[in-house]
């Protein structure tokens, strides 16, 4: 199943225990309580769920979630 | 390779981002500190090629150019500068060796890595790295890096072998490396300025600072702070994968991370071990999301504080929320510094911490190899520790958690350390099994193991003991040994049947007043044979006893007469108590003949109440304390299975019966066959009376507060109350000093420390203490049947070494407050570790386990102040001034003199004879290690601490810090002498003369001492009672009849400073003036039993013709002083023209034929040495006056002003009349003449000189002109003062304690 924006902002919610709607697509996810190890857990469930190979330095030099659709591809 | 500018294009370098910056500080403070050494190593396992290994290591350092340079210190601050590195083999810092021909290959790289480790960089030349290599094994190897911490940080590290092993493999594989994924240092340090100079700085700055206003307490596991040590401890663990797997699982469960609940486990261990609900962890962020330094290998991480509050109510699932949210909101505020929000609070000039323990997740990748070759890595140091840093290292390579408890040495040991870790995976590993939803409280920090130690095995007290009451064991007694003797008080003594006799009589006597078990009876005797009687005829009866103490206030024993409502009052006089509802049973006059001498009948069970004794409670008002029979004849069983009295002992009795010490002295000789010996009232407060008794009546036991041991053990006979078998001590904190002291005085006497609170029959533990041993003094072990818990917020057990409130259980716990439920209820609990129903009482004192079952007192829960807003233990800083030199005690409080005005006080007692400490030195001493708000602003010296009737230190006694005290001048020596020891007594700068003793704080005991004083200084018998009815120097002195009328009577020839005494006495020869007032400040540093007599000048009562020689004048002196002792041997002193006439004295005495074994001169110089200067006039007169007062004139001018300034300073020499001024003037100018005129011979022996040794005018004054006019040695000491001060404390008190040490010798 292809990654979509709403997956990527549903599973970066639920990463924040916060509710998707919250999440806005243009902020920088550090303010909403993204950390390293949240990232690493967005890679291994998008390399399992959507097979899509991705880095930590990536995700993390522009945590948002325009940027990371934009980076991995995904149409918004 | 020559370098490229390491991002810092000009010549000038760049400048240190700040999280450089805080490094180079930190570094600057101890430039040769190995601390911010950071080292990794990587172990390979497979096939490597070492010059292969070398080349893909030297290029990634080619492209690493934050890691390329060397910072200098230069006039615009640190800057970095661009460092040229040489290939591999040309001066790369690298090490390689092959030690597969070693024994332990792995040993031998460990110790060149841990030698490694300990060498310091040198940030000016740098490199800042160091690498190594060793082939340990045919497949194994091990890179070594250590890198300065202000060039590197963890996420660094990783990227760096990231790359190593990247390049490695493609040089092996015969390709290209690819372009550098590594941004510069050029771009950190744009990023950083641009922070700095943008909104978010200054809102971050504003986040901090609004989080941290309060600038909490940050609670430590060693409860103590540290100066950063070079090293640190490390204690490593490795969590497996499967508990990691369901830290995982709970981390789902409760949306958050694995970190965060390691991070919420923390903190719920730190609130625990701490006892603190509110905790600060400090939180090391690698701080790169979103920023170019994910792809710098550089310094960039933070360290952010994150507050918690944990409660024993929440959950783990809403701590770890708290965690979540906490991080999230530090995190937006991530890149403000750490050591900038120090500096803001004003944290730095303070030395306060910022946060409690570390907790340094470092979720690295590390899952890489080199050409296949997989690897794992192992931190070595992680960077200084100030504190505690657990570190947690996931490497991403499938070998679970690896976690390091890193300490500073200086505040953990390697056991501590390893505790604190095995406790924190214990726990964690209990809260992953447990539902995140239940209360905090069911966790305890204590693993299984601690758990049985300090509740069972620590506990082990079951002893079976027969059901009997307190008098029962008494009544036993005197049916076997009738005819013993069983107390004795003065010259009284009565046996066992004649006590129990009396006692029987009353007791029936009680009962027809209705006394009878569950009664309570007020007994209201002061101490003697008829207060044991009364209190032996209560219990006979059944009743219960309530002491009621006659030296308290009379309001007060109403209070409690009122409260406890007794069947009836006894008491040995009519009027002693006002009246009150019960009837009074006055003993005086009671005629008891009617009644029986048998034991009455009663039935008494041993759950029916034995005493009632009431303490202070902290709302202020007293509550009562009802201890049933069973409770104390458990405790007096114990005692005599630990102690065993036998028919032979003595057992003194001086405890007020108010205070529940007594109640062992009273009953258990009685009950054992041996003698109670009845100290006189009042008498527990005079260590004289003490020693004498003891000694006199064969006491072989006996009981003191710690601080009247103190005061005891100064008493200079209680070295020789060596009849004495044991000591016991409670009631307060026993120091290790006074323990000490006591061993010294009495040794081989066994001291015992006891500890208990009244709610629980008297003691409720016990230590031994032994000499040499040191630290705090236990109390111990819990006695028969007795279980101590010392248990943490949520009532669970506290491991060994961890502080937490102490709880009693057992039989010895009281019945209830008297009428208090309410009270009871919240002091007397369910006991969780008892059986069902039963009770445990809650003590309100924090107290610690130690490793083998002892129990350490540390404080009162309740003793943490707040000043200010500022939460303060005064303990801490009562600490600080007992770790002052020549300090014996302290105490700290805050007083409020005047309403509003809070302030911080310090009392010390001082060693005797050392010096007394200068406040003002230790205020300063206290600044060097106290925040400024913890450092009292007054410091007095006391003599001794007020205490309370019960002996305890008495807090509302303690003198404030400003006593207004009179200004009406000494007008004898006498009262000068007086008002000087009232001053030292009461610890004030001074006294006027019309001052009471009692007004400026004076308390009996401080009373005791000041009478001893008294005593020693003037040789006049006094009782205390003295100076209840002559509070003031004044009065007093006219009390001792030696200060009536005027100050002529101190005028004559002979002057009797200490008429009496044993020892030989010492004669002192006036000064210029004639008057030997000046040396009334030796009498208290002598021997008590040293007279000392002076010698003054004729004609300043009487005119009468003044002498014309200074033979003549001596010649007089030595018939005067042979009035008082006909023959040698003789002891002479003087100070200025006094030692010249000492020194004739003895010439003519040596003469005569008698022996002179002491010619003592303070600051004299022979004849020869004045002979040519000019004979003073009237000017030089009254500045000689005023050197016999101990001034330095100054501005005065005329014999008006030298009176001014003798009454303005408080001399004695400010009540002579103008007739004796106008003496004293003709006197000095005589001495001088005839001073001038004199021809010395030659002294026979041996001269004690002490020397005014402060800079002078007439520096051609030398002692060694006497030379020629003594045979012997001339033993000069130099005193660091003027000639004028040498008669003034503290000069004075310096040459008593030489001369006295003389005077000791002299007489054997």
């Amino acid at each position: 199943m292809a990654l979509t924006l709403q997956q990527i902002r549903a599973d970066v919610a639920e990463t924040l225990g916060e509710d998707p709607a919250d999440i806005p697509d243009d902020e920088n996810l550090v303010d909403y309580g993204l950390d390293s190890i949240r990232i690493m857990s967005l890679i291994g469930r998008w390399r399992r769920d959507h097979g899509i190979e991705t880095t930590f330095v990536d995700l993390a030099e522009r945590p948002a979630i325009d940027a990371w659709a934009a980076l991995l591809g995904v149409a918004p | 390779m020559t370098a490229a500018p390491a991002g810092t294009a000009t010549a000038g370098g760049a400048p240190l981002t700040a999280a450089q910056s805080g490094m180079w500080y930190a570094q600057a403070l101890d430039p040769d500190s190995p601390a911010q050494n950071t080292a990794e190593c990587v172990e390979i396992h497979g096939t490597l090629d070492p010059a292969r290994f070398a080349e893909a290591l030297h290029r990634t350092v080619g492209e690493t150019d934050a890691l390329r340079v060397r910072i200098e210190d230069t006039p615009a601050g640190p800057r970095q500068f661009a460092l040229e590195i040489e290939p591999s083999g040309h001066g790369f810092p690298m090490h390689a060796a092959d030690l597969r021909d070693q024994g332990d290959p792995d040993a031998v790289a460990r110790a060149w890595m841990r030698d490694d480790l300990a060498d310091p960089f040198d940030l000016a030349t740098g490199p800042l790295f160091r690498h190594a290599l060793f082939r340990v094994g045919e497949r194994r190897w091990l890179w070594y890096q250590r890198v300065h911490h202000i060039v590197l940080d963890g996420f660094g590290y990783a990227l760096v072998a990231r790359r190593v092993a990247e390049v490695y493999s493609a040089l092996a594989a015969g390709e290209e490396a690819g372009p550098s994924p590594f941004g510069r240092l050029a771009e950190l340090v744009a990023e950083d300025a641009a922070y700095r100079a943008g909104e978010a700085y200054e809102k971050d700055r504003a986040h901090w600072s609004d989080t941290f206003a309060d600038r909490p307490d940050v609670p430590t596991l060693a409860g103590r702070g540290a100066l950063p040590s070079r090293t640190f401890l490390r204690r490593t663990s490795t969590l497996g994968t499967d508990v990691r797997d369901r830290i995982e699982t709970l981390a789902g469960a409760v949306r958050a991370t694995w970190p965060e609940v390691l991070i919420a486990t923390q903190a719920l261990y730190v609130a625990r071990a701490t006892g603190s609900a509110e905790v600060v962890l400090g939180l090391p962020m690698m701080g790169r999301l979103g920023s170019a330094a994910l792809r710098i290998p550089g310094m960039v991480m933070n360290v952010l504080p994150l507050r918690l509050t944990v409660t024993p109510q929440a959950t783990f699932a809403e701590l770890t929320r708290q965690v979540v949210l906490g991080i999230r909101a530090a995190r937006r505020h991530q890149r403000y510094r750490y050591e900038d929000i120090r500096r803001d609070l004003g944290l730095l000039g303070e030395r306060r911490a910022l946060t409690g323990p570390l907790v340094n997740v470092m979720p690295f990748d590390y899952a890489l190899d080199f050409a296949g070759a997989p690897c794992t890595a192992h931190n070595l140091s992680a960077g200084p520790v100030d504190d505690l840093t657990v570190n947690i290292y996931d490497r991403g390579d499938g070998g679970g958690l690896r976690i390091d408890h890193d300490g500073n040495p200086a505040l953990y040991t390697a056991r501590e350390l390893a505790a604190h870790q095995d406790r924190f995976l214990d726990l964690l590993d209990r809260i992953a099994a447990a539902d995140p939803h239940a209360p905090l409280a069911v966790h305890g920090i204590a693993t299984a193991a601690e758990r049985h130690l300090v509740l069972t095995e620590f506990n082990d007290t079951a002893r079976a003991v027969p059901a009997t009451t307190l008098i029962g064991p008494v009544e036993a007694q005197a049916i076997r040994t009738p005819d013993a003797p069983a107390l004795v008080h003065g010259d009284l003594t009565l046996s066992y049947a004649q006590l129990t006799g009396r006692a029987n009589r009353l007791a029936r006597h009680l009962a027809t007043l209705g006394v009878r078990p569950g009664a309570v009876v007020a007994v209201a005797l002061p101490r003697s044979a008829d207060l044991v009687i009364a209190l032996l005829a209560v219990l006979k009866a059944g009743g219960a006893y309530l002491p009621l103490d006659p030296d308290h206030p009379a309001d007060r024993l109403v209070g409690m007469v009122e409260d406890a409502a007794p069947v009836c009052v006894l008491t040995d006089v009519a009027g002693r108590l006002p009246e009150t509802g019960p009837p009074t049973v006055v003993l005086d006059g009671l005629d008891l003949s009617a009644h029986l001498d048998i034991t009455p009948p009663r039935a008494l069970t041993p759950r029916h109440p034995a005493y009632v004794i009431y303490t202070s409670g902290s709302t202020g008002r007293p509550k009562g304390v009802v201890v049933p029979h069973a409770a104390i004849d458990n405790r007096l069983r114990w005692m005599q299975a630990a102690y065993p009295l036998t028919a032979g002992d003595r057992v003194l009795q001086k405890t007020p019966a108010g205070f529940d010490v007594s109640v062992w002295e009273f009953f258990w000789p009685l009950r054992e066959g041996a003698t109670l010996v009845v100290a006189e009232p009042g008498g527990h407060k005079d260590p004289a009376y003490l020693a004498r008794t003891i000694r006199e009546q064969a006491v072989t036991t006996c009981h003191f507060v710690p601080s009247m041991l103190q005061v005891f053990l100064a008493e200079p006979d209680a070295a020789r109350c060596t009849g004495l078998r044991r000591v016991f001590c409670s009631g307060e904190a026993l120091a290790r000093e006074t323990a000490q002291d006591f061993a010294r005085v009495l040794p081989g006497v066994p001291l015992h420390n006891l500890y208990g609170p009244t709610e629980a029959a008297v003691d409720v533990t016990y230590h031994a203490c032994r000499p040499g041993e040191d630290g705090p003094v236990p109390i111990g072990r819990p006695v028969w049947n007795t279980r101590l818990y010392v248990l943490d917020a949520a009532l669970q057990p506290c491991p060994p070494g961890i502080p937490g409130e102490l709880y009693l259980a057992g039989p010895q716990l009281a019945t209830a407050y008297l009428g208090r439920p309410g009270l009871t209820a919240t002091r007397f609990v369910a006991d969780p570790y008892g059986a069902p129903g039963t009770r445990m009482y809650r003590t309100g004192d924090l107290a610690r386990w130690t490793a083998d079952g002892e129990v350490e007192y540390l404080g009162r829960t309740d003793h943490q102040v707040k000043l200010r807003g500022l939460r303060i233990e005064l303990g801490e800083i009562e600490a600080a001034l007992a770790a002052a030199p020549a300090v014996t005690g302290a105490c700290v409080l805050v007083r409020e003199d005047r309403p509003g005005d809070q302030r911080l006080v310090g009392y010390v007692t001082a060693a005797h004879p050392a010096p007394a400490p200068d406040p003002e030195e230790l205020r300063t001493r206290l600044a060097a290690t106290l925040p400024d708000y913890m450092v009292p602003g007054a410091v007095l010296v006391l003599d001794d601490f007020p205490l309370s009737p019960n002996g305890k230190l008495d807090r509302g006694a303690l003198p404030a810090p400003t006593a207004v005290t009179g200004d009406r001048a000494p007008r004898t020596h006498q009262e000068e002498t007086l008002a000087r020891l009232f001053a030292d007594a009461l610890g004030l700068p001074s006294v006027g003369v019309d001052d009471g003793f009692f007004d400026l704080g004076g308390t009996s005991l401080l009373a005791a001492r000041l009478v001893a004083r008294v005593r020693d200084a003037l040789g006049t018998d006094l009782t205390i009672g003295t100076l209840f009815q002559a509070p003031t120097p004044a009065a007093l002195a006219t009390k001792l009849g030696a200060g009536t009328g005027s100050a002529d009577d101190a005028l004559g020839v002979l002057l009797p400073l200490r008429p009496h005494g044993d020892r030989t006495p010492l004669f002192v020869l006036h000064p210029a003036g004639g008057i030997s007032w000046c040396y009334s400040g030796l009498l208290a540093h002598l021997d008590a039993h040293q007279p000392v007599h002076g010698l003054q000048a004729r004609g300043l009562v009487h005119d009468e013709p003044l002498p014309a020689t200074l033979e003549e004048m001596a010649a007089d002196y030595a018939g005067q002083l042979r009035r008082v002792q006909p023959h040698g041997p003789y002891r002479l002193l003087g100070w200025s023209v006094g030692g010249v006439l000492a020194h004739t004295v003895a010439v003519l005495l040596q003469e005569a034929g008698e022996r002179v074994e002491l010619l003592a001169m303070l600051d004299a110089y022979p004849s020869d040495q004045w002979r040519d200067q000019a004979v003073p006039g009237e000017t030089d007169a009254l500045t000689a006056l005023l050197r016999m007062a101990g001034f330095d004139r100054t501005d005065e001018l005329t014999r008006e002003d030298v009176l001014g300034t003798l009454q303005r300073e408080g001399s004695a020499l400010a009540g002579l009349s103008e007739r004796t001024l106008s003496a004293v003037v003709d006197i000095v100018v005589n001495n001088a003449r005839l001073m001038r005129a004199h021809h010395h011979r030659v002294f026979d022996g041996e001269v004690l000189f002490f020397t005014a040794a402060a800079p002078r005018a007439e520096d051609w004054l030398t002692h060694e002109a006497w030379t020629p006019y003594v045979s012997g040695a001339l033993r000069a000491h130099e005193i660091d003062c003027l000639h004028p001060q040498m008669t003034q404390a503290p000069h004075l008190d310096t040459i008593a304690a030489v001369l006295a040490a003389r005077l000791k010798e002299l007489d054997g």
